[in-house]
């Protein structure tokens, strides 16, 4: 066992600050929380199961679904195994998504509800176990691989069982597309590489136990695990899930998250909204926020306080950043316009690049059913993007 | 059918207004977890039907049968503690209120906790209070209207405020749900959404449900059970395969005789 994997940190949390809140979860219209000892408890039970149904080192778990810890922590509970976690992202296009599986054959996946299991039971060849999240719908669901998550976390636990096999080098997590030939492409992240690389980040943006992070795209790009997951493991904040997609500029209103990773449409998203909300033009109150924002060095020290009191900290509520100290900007950069109209308004955002070292995949040549398992893809060096040169309200 | 199976069941159930009849010896069982839409054209006396099922109207003849209980009257207040709720043509929501708000107003039967109890907010009402919420959470997020909980109704477009509506009828966890026109006024995208919400309304909670509803199409699709009514009276009655190829059904909807 080595120390420096992804769920040694997970194990390390939980028995140092067992009793801290690791996860909130908005259900019911109510933050749940979970905390690091809850969490690896829920994943010693995972490990069982996937254990259970020959789920081993070398093996790949794919999850088809939208931010919710369960996925996170069944991942974990993957790479526990020597698995990788596969995230695919259900806000592609379906089509997509079934070529790539059609090509991947997944033997392993977490299905978010009906919508994925659905998709998941139509493929030619169908995967040895799907476990899902949301069971509406599926009652009356007979299938041999399907698996409630519920019930595998209230399963009894044989500790006895649990034995952590993953090694630094191992692969954590990997992403899959299709390029234009519709030839299959990896990015494989390595348990190493993501916390060097977490350590960075950590390092250059000060990040502590005490941040508030906030998950709101789902895990499937490989920005969002090596700077929001992987950093979380390191040094012990808060993940927090929104409700649902729908819910989340709500929920981080609510929340008021330290740290952010979003990628450029999150942020031209959220510039659109505030500028949806923005008083007609030729009105004194719109000449008054275009003063606050666009005339910044012009203002005197009082006129720079009236401005942030009255008219920027208020729309930096909108968007749910009033408290955010950490917003980072995942792989494409905004545009210089936009840059300088979160920066007006007080958010700093920081860009950190994306891996974009996709490698091919011969996946015709993997003749066996079920193949899409980590010794099977082409090797990827991940370690190769430098990002100690990041540095708070520098772009990269 | 089996009699075991029926939870709604109506006996020549008449009623009339000022002498005009509205309904006349209407017979017909609904049972247990299925679908029954009630069609025919304007006028037929659909609406007045569930009125009188939720004993808004109290029938001149006949008797109504619900969850094994035969009673000639019943009032609304009964209805909807014997578990019968519903929506309504024109929508009836508290246009001032949040979503959540409307939600709860579903949930005033199932209150354990007095009043006393809920003003000086004792232990008790407290916890009742929560168990109040979590249900209608769980409504609010079956019918996914979670974004627009805290949003006031008035400021929401018509499709979601019907959806609201059935939201507070679902909040009352009815063994029952009359449905007035759930889709009326919507487009083809808003119907097929709440079509999918009726069907999981039944598959999920195993609710009965009698509907009324113009679009056919929409019928047919949804349901188990058809009731055609023209002029007060009940002109056909099956399944939606029976009830299309039925001739006085065809001669009522085409206005000719087949």
């Amino acid at each position: 066992m080595s120390i420096d994997t992804l769920p040694s940190w997970l194990n390390f949390q939980a028995s140092s600050f067992g009793k801290r809140v690791a996860i909130r979860h908005k259900q019911l219209g109510i933050w749940k929380e979970s905390t690091w000892s809850d969490s690896r408890d829920e994943v010693y039970r995972l490990v069982q199961l996937l254990k259970n149904k020959g789920f081993a080192a070398g093996d790949t778990l794919f999850l088809l679904t939208h931010p919710r810890p369960e996925a996170l922590l069944i991942s974990v509970a993957a790479q526990w195994l020597g698995g990788v976690a596969a995230p695919i992202d259900p806000q592609n296009d379906s089509e997509h998504i079934s070529e790539l599986f059609q090509l991947l054959k997944p033997a392993f996946l977490f299905a978010e509800g009906q919508l994925q299991v659905d998709f998941a039971l139509q493929l030619n060849e169908l995967p040895i176990l799907i476990i899902y999240a949301d069971q509406r719908g599926l009652s009356s669901y007979q299938h041999h691989a399907l698996y409630f998550y519920s019930d595998a976390v209230n399963t009894e636990l044989d500790l006895f069982d649990i034995r952590h096999v993953a090694e630094s080098e191992h692969s954590a997590f990997a992403f899959f597309r299709l390029d234009n030939a519709k030839q299959v492409e990896v990015q494989l992240l390595k348990h190493r590489e993501m916390l060097m690389q977490a350590r960075d980040l950590v390092s250059i943006e000060s990040l502590t136990n005490s941040e508030e992070a906030l998950v709101a795209r789902s895990f499937a790009a490989s920005g969002h695990v090596r700077y929001l997951l992987a950093p979380w493991l390191l040094t012990g904040f808060r993940l927090n899930f929104p409700e649902n997609i729908y819910t989340r500029d709500n929920d981080r209103r609510e929340l008021g998250p330290t740290l952010v990773a979003g990628t450029k449409q999150t942020y031209e998203r959220l510039e659109n909204l505030i500028k949806a909300r923005l008083p007609l033009n030729g009105t004194w109150l719109r000449a008054a926020l275009d003063w606050a924002i666009y005339s910044q060095s012009k203002h005197s020290l009082l006129g720079k306080l009236v401005a942030n009191w009255l008219f920027l900290r208020p729309l930096r509520d909108v968007i749910g950043f009033s408290r955010t100290r950490v917003p980072l900007l995942v792989d494409e950069p905004l545009t210089e316009q936009s840059l300088k109209f979160f920066k007006a308004l007080g958010i700093n955002i920081r860009n950190w690049p994306d891996l974009q070292n996709w490698k091919a995949v011969d996946v015709e040549a993997q003749s066996s059913a079920h193949s899409a398992s980590e010794k099977n893809y082409v090797e990827v060096n991940a370690g190769n993007t430098d990002i100690s040169g990041a540095s708070a309200g520098v772009l990269v | 059918m089996s009699e075991q199976n029926v939870l709604l069941g109506m006996s020549n159930i008449s009623l009339s207004f000022k002498g005009v009849k509205a309904i006349t010896d209407i017979s017909f069982n609904v049972n247990q977890g299925e679908i029954c839409s009630l069609i025919g054209p304007n006028g037929a006396g659909k609406s007045s039907l569930l009125n009188v099922i939720n004993g808004v109207y109290q029938p001149d003849n006949g008797q109504i049968t619900f969850d094994g209980e035969t009673r000639a009257k019943m009032k609304p207040h009964d209805a909807a503690v014997k578990g019968i709720a519903r929506t309504f043509q024109n929508i009836a929501l508290f246009k001032g209120m949040s979503v959540l708000d409307n939600v709860l107003t579903g949930r005033n039967l199932k209150v354990q906790t007095h009043w006393i109890q809920q003003a000086l907010n004792s232990r008790s009402s407290v916890r009742d209070n929560l168990i109040q919420r979590k249900k209608a959470e769980e409504v609010i997020e079956f019918l996914q209207i979670q974004q627009w909980r805290n949003h006031l109704v008035s400021s929401l477009p018509y499709g979601l405020q019907k959806r609201v509506e059935l939201a507070r009828a679902l909040a009352a966890e009815p063994k029952l749900l009359l449905l007035d026109e759930p889709m009326a006024g919507m487009n083809k995208d808003e119907k097929r959404e709440m079509s999918q919400f009726i069907l999981d309304t039944k598959k999920e909670f195993g609710t009965t449900i009698v509907l009324i509803e113009h679009d056919i199409g929409v019928v047919m699709s949804l349901s188990d059970h058809v009731v055609v009514l023209d002029y007060g009276k009940k002109i056909g009655d099956g399944t939606p395969d029976e009830v299309r190829v039925n001739p006085e059904v065809l001669a009522a909807y085409l206005g000719t005789k087949h």
